[in-house]
């Protein structure tokens, strides 16, 4: 077994709110520069650069495509896929239910749809930093239906967290893994975390290339994969997911 | 004011109206907050809550806060499992077609007041 790095929570400049040089190309130079093994491509309600950052990254990392759906409740909830073609497809979904771009809101932050270089190829005409019409649930059931894994996103966050807005995780609610963001804060509220039972993984929610890696999950397993991703959070097999 | 002083004052809607209330029971004050985390840390025993938050765990910070009700403003409304929850937890369940801004105006101009008052 392998002891490997993942940051599986990063923006490309497809998030109105990342910055503009998140590109395929750069991210993936940035990621195996910080000695990460496996990364995970999160946009917000859009999972449109996924694929672009796979080809850039070549042999040299293993790139989840991923979303980060902004819910209903206006909780962040991340989706992993086992591959591109399903995140697309469940941005797909989460995108129609979001209102078009104005001039406005196009002044908070381009939607850059990017290629393998790194070219802008297209804009979003969705607004990616609304909420989607998915409420917690449906956001997790439709993850599921395309495979994915739900994760609830950065839970120590004071905005936009299933805890922040929702008081505490939903018994019910279906999530496969709990994100967090270091530090973790209380201690309170780390045992907290603890009792929900479910795995917990760090990472950096990186808008710039500087914060890819700040935080992120020690991972061991055999090799950098979706499947060898699923054993670690499930303990199965010898893999586990530590915080190191 | 009682929970029926306050339903007749701002007309709303009972999405609990099978539920037996203790009809003289004085509401102690009001929050109001679509963070659950907020909501949970300062709404006050006996009073009421006004939120657009429709998800299930408004009834859990409910039932943790003491809550006498819950005010769904903007015309939102709970799904059934949430309003068939409340009436098992015997929170009464409100709704407005006005905004926050506007209950809770009504509230206070009623005599209601936020815990820190």
């Amino acid at each position: 077994m392998k002891r490997l790095l993942a940051d599986l929570h990063i923006h490309t400049a497809l998030s109105p709110c990342a910055a503009k040089d998140m590109t395929p190309p750069a991210l993936v130079q940035a990621a195996v520069r910080k000695g990460l093994a496996m990364i995970g491509i999160c946009d917000h309600n859009s999972a449109r650069n996924a694929a672009a950052v796979q080809e850039a990254a070549g042999k040299d990392l293993a790139v989840l495509a991923g979303i980060e759906i902004t819910t209903a409740e206006e909780a962040h909830v991340l989706g992993l896929f086992p591959d591109a073609e399903a995140a697309l497809a469940t941005g797909d979904q989460v995108r129609t239910t979001l209102p078009e771009t104005t001039a406005a809101s196009r002044k908070f932050g381009e939607q850059l749809v990017m290629n393998t270089q790194g070219e802008v190829v297209g804009r979003e005409p969705r607004m990616l930093s609304a909420a989607s019409a998915y409420s917690l649930s449906e956001a997790v059931r439709l993850i599921k239906q395309h495979k994915g894994i739900p994760i609830a996103a950065h839970v120590n966050r004071p905005s936009f967290s299933v805890i922040s807005q929702l008081g505490f995780l939903p018994a019910d609610a279906g999530f496969e893994a709990i994100e967090v963001f270091a530090p973790m804060g209380s201690t309170a509220r780390a045992n907290e975390l603890a009792s929900a039972g479910l795995p917990i993984i760090a990472s950096s929610d990186s808008h710039f290339l500087s914060d890819i890696g700040s935080c992120r999950v020690v991972l061991e397993i055999a090799a950098p994969t979706f499947a060898e991703l699923i054993l670690a959070l499930n303990g199965q097999r010898g893999r586990r997911c530590c915080h190191a | 004011m009682t929970l029926n002083d306050m339903a007749k004052a701002l007309s709303l809607d009972s999405l609990t109206p099978t539920l037996q209330l203790d009809a003289s029971a004085e509401l102690s004050g009001g929050y109001v907050s679509d963070l659950l985390s907020d909501a949970l840390a300062n709404a006050p025993s006996d009073g009421v809550l006004v939120t657009v938050q429709v998800h299930m765990n408004v009834l859990a910070v409910a039932v943790h806060t003491e809550l006498a009700a819950v005010i769904f403003a903007s015309g939102r409304t709970p799904e059934r499992a949430v309003i068939e929850k409340a009436i098992e937890e015997r929170i009464p369940l409100y709704r407005s077609n006005e905004s926050a801004f506007d209950v809770v105006g009504k509230l206070y101009a009623k005599g209601l007041r936020g815990p820190h008052a």
